[in-house]
């Protein structure tokens, strides 16, 4: 479902991202960690051809996302660290919007607050004016647009961050219901808690390169742990 | 199937009803424009009424004198040569008789003042020299925008602008600033289609505020809008007004296409705004007067002086040869109190004649200045605008140069008819008077102002089409986080 291919990014001769090789199937949720700066934001922003690579193709649902900018984004959902939705408009509002940007005009209020329910905001604040919510409320917006897009890529950037531990845990839960349709996850994280319990698989990047990939399956949280930070160090 | 735009336009116009500056920036616009009509509205009354009056007195003056020749008795005494009466061609055809010209004012006059204010809309014409009443005449080029009223041309053509940027110098800069680009751009949506919507509902409302506060305050002004060749003017303007806040729009959207920061890009589309609506129009100004200099004013007095003194030291020649050349001049009976008289007509002649190559140099200088003025207005849209406002208001250059040159040509048929007579001192007579010319404007046809109009809407057109294409290009490139 998501493919990168030789994905190099360089800024000014300092390499972002080197060669990055990385298929995530449907199903599968895929979590990147990696220090500040490892390239894991690089990654996510050339799948969503928010920058050029320097080198390489990144793949959605077979298509080269420099080759079909739009095709590639009606399967993808995207989530970043910071939600940032039109202030002036209420949250329900702003579902409204980006389902009609994202291809799904035809929802109704009550399939909107549906939506809603599901991310645990209450409907009552989905009424009220953006520019008064929460981090953590705009988060569960952008998890809301991302679900009701139905889609069958899902890139997530540290979304949880901000979020509260209730609402991480039912964003893990809802990554479990993602990867049950058969959505194909890429999310970067810093939490190698959520990477093991919602994970199927990490990776771990360095300095731009990806230097291990593990099943979830395969090891427990302090081995996970200790994994990622023997890579640190060395 | 991307997201149908009627969804999109309403999202935008959500955005700009809660977006309490730009409802401060269309509130002052709509201000403004009303104040323009007004002020313009105003000051055509004025000039209207001055126009009417002074078009009445000169067919009085002729009634007046046609009737005390009618009433004067048939064993009246001759005119003197000096005299007032309606018999005497010198005193029908100088002072007594001395016709307006007037250019009437256009339909749409109350739109652009023009220059109407500076240069004079009548003259008195009568058997003297041109120069006493159209002495050269300076017509400043078309291209001097911020001088003249506030009306309504140089809201459209200097403030429009300011303001349509104003409301899009970061249409796309602020939303990547903010972020809410970020989750914009992960949808199937175009990024020139998003910008397309923003444009069309922002420009689209100022573009209405303006039409509709213009054509109400015309209304209120008591201008009609349904006159005789009103419609199709207020027509042409509108199409003016879409295509040069067009422009402006495809300016903004061609600053945003490029990852930039709003400072930025409102400075670069502030800097772009000075250079044309203020330092091309001042540049081509100085450039038409400084490559086609008029000779000066001193040069032309000095002359004018040479040759009055020259002509006059020379009166008795110069009658004699008048009367040489033209023996069916003489008068019939020598009457010699008339000979003075007579000697003037002949040193004006003369003087007229000396002059005559500093006065044509004065003429061709001022049309080479117009004529460079009108080729590279196109350099800036704003002078094409002001032309084409100015035009349809019946204020433009042209139509003052071709008012211009049919009271020259009237002056002439005056002395044509005048001067002989008065050389013969033979009396009028009432079939005379009949024949008197009479100044009648004749205004160019519709089609003329409709032709130059539609060459500075391609003026306008050409710009807008480079620059969407060169944003369209160009944003296919943009990178959302870069
Ligand atoms: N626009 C840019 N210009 C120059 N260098 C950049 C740019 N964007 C990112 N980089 C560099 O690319 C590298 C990878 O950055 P990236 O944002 O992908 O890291 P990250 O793994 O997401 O880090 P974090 O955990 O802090 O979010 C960093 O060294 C960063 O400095
Ligand atoms: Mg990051």
């Amino acid at each position: 479902m998501l493919e990168a291919i030789g994905l190099t990014k360089t800024y000014d001769g300092s390499v972002a991202l080197d060669d990055l090789n990385l298929t995530v199937r449907a199903g599968e949720v895929f979590c990147l960690l990696g220090a500040n700066g490892a390239g894991k934001t690089t990654t996510i922003n050339l799948f969503l051809r928010f920058i050029a690579p320097t080198k390489g193709t990144a793949r959605i649902a077979g298509l080269d996302v420099a080759d079909h900018p739009l095709e590639t984004k009606r399967h993808l959902a995207y989530i970043p660290e910071q939600v940032t939705l039109y202030r002036h408009l209420t949250g329900l509002e702003n579902l409204e919007y980006f389902s009609v940007l994202g291809g799904h005009p035809d929802y109704t209020e009550e399939q909107l607050l549906g939506f809603f329910d599901q991310v645990g905001l209450s409907r009552d604040a989905a009424g009220k004016r953006v520019g008064t919510y929460s981090k953590g409320m705009r988060q569960k917006v952008g998890i809301a647009i991302a679900r009701a897009k139905q889609a069958t890529a899902l890139l997530l950037d540290e979304p949880t961050s901000g979020l509260d531990p209730k609402a991480s845990n039912e964003f893990s839960e809802l990554l479990r219901f993602m990867s049950v349709s058969g959505v194909a996850v890429l999310m970067a994280t810093h939490d190698l808690f959520r990477a093991k319990e919602s994970g199927t698989r990490v990776g771990i990047m360095k300095r731009g390169r990806l230097v291990t990939t593990l099943d979830t399956g395969d090891v427990g949280h302090a081995d996970l742990e200790k994994i990622y930070l023997q890579h640190m160090h060395d | 199937m991307t997201a149908p735009l009627g969804r999109m336009l309403r999202h935008e116009w959500r955005g700009l009803v809660a977006d309490r500056t730009a409802w401060l920036v269309l509130g002052l616009f709509g201000f403004l424009v009303a104040y323009a009509v007004m002020n313009g509205a105003t000051w055509n009354r004025t000039q209207s009424r001055t126009l009417d009056s002074a078009a009445a007195q000169a067919d009085a003056r002729l009634a007046g004198l046609r009737q005390a020749l009618d009433s004067l008795p048939a064993d009246a005494p001759p005119p003197g040569p000096f005299g007032r009466d309606p018999r005497s061609p010198a005193s029908v055809g100088g002072r007594d008789g001395a016709q307006y010209t007037v250019l009437p004012p256009g339909p749409l006059a109350a739109t652009a003042v023009g220059q109407s204010d500076l240069l004079p809309q009548y003259f008195q014409v009568s058997m003297r020299s041109r120069q006493t009443f159209a002495n050269a005449q300076e017509i400043e080029n078309p291209s001097n925008l911020l001088e003249g009223r506030f009306d309504l041309a140089f809201v459209i053509g200097s403030l429009f602008p300011l303001l349509i940027l104003a409301l899009s110098y970061n249409l796309l800069s602020a939303e990547r600033e903010q972020g809410t680009l970020a989750l914009v751009a992960s949808q199937p949506v175009s990024l020139g289609r998003h910008l397309l919507a923003k444009v069309l509902v922002r420009g689209g409302f100022i573009t209405l505020v303006a039409i509709v506060v213009a054509l109400v305050s015309l209304a209120a002004a008591g201008v009609s809008l349904t006159g005789p060749g009103a419609p199709a003017r207020i027509g042409l303007w509108i199409l003016v007004v879409v295509s040069y806040g067009a422009l402006w729009f495809a300016a903004a959207l061609a600053a945003n296409v490029v990852p930039r920061s709003s400072a930025a890009n409102a400075v670069l589309l502030a800097t772009v705004w000075l250079a044309v609506v203020v330092v091309v129009p001042a540049v081509l100004n100085v450039v038409a007067k400084t490559t086609h200099p008029v000779p000066s004013r001193v040069e032309l007095i000095s002359a004018m002086r040479t040759a009055s003194n020259d002509a006059s030291a020379r009166g008795a020649a110069l009658l004699a040869k008048v009367y040489g050349d033209h023996p069916e001049l003489a008068p019939s009976e020598s009457v010699d109190a008339g000979e003075f008289m007579s000697r003037t007509y002949a040193v004006q002649d003369e003087v007229d004649r000396q002059i005559a190559p500093v006065l044509a140099r004065f003429d061709e200088q001022l049309v080479r200045q117009q004529q460079l003025a009108e080729r590279y207005r196109f350099l800036s849209p704003a002078v094409v605008t002001h032309a084409a406002l100015t035009d349809l208001a019946g204020t433009g250059a042209p139509r003052y140069r071709a008012w211009l040159d049919q009271v020259l040509g009237f002056h002439q048929q005056w002395q044509e008819f005048f001067i002989p007579r008065a050389f013969r001192r033979q009396w009028l007579t009432p079939a005379d008077f009949d024949a008197i010319p009479r100044f009648r404007y004749q205004a160019e046809p519709d089609s003329a102002v409709r032709g130059r109009v539609a060459v500075g809407l391609l003026g306008l057109a050409i710009p807008t089409v480079v620059l969407l294409l060169l944003a369209g290009n160009r944003i296919r490139r943009f990178e959302v986080a870069g």
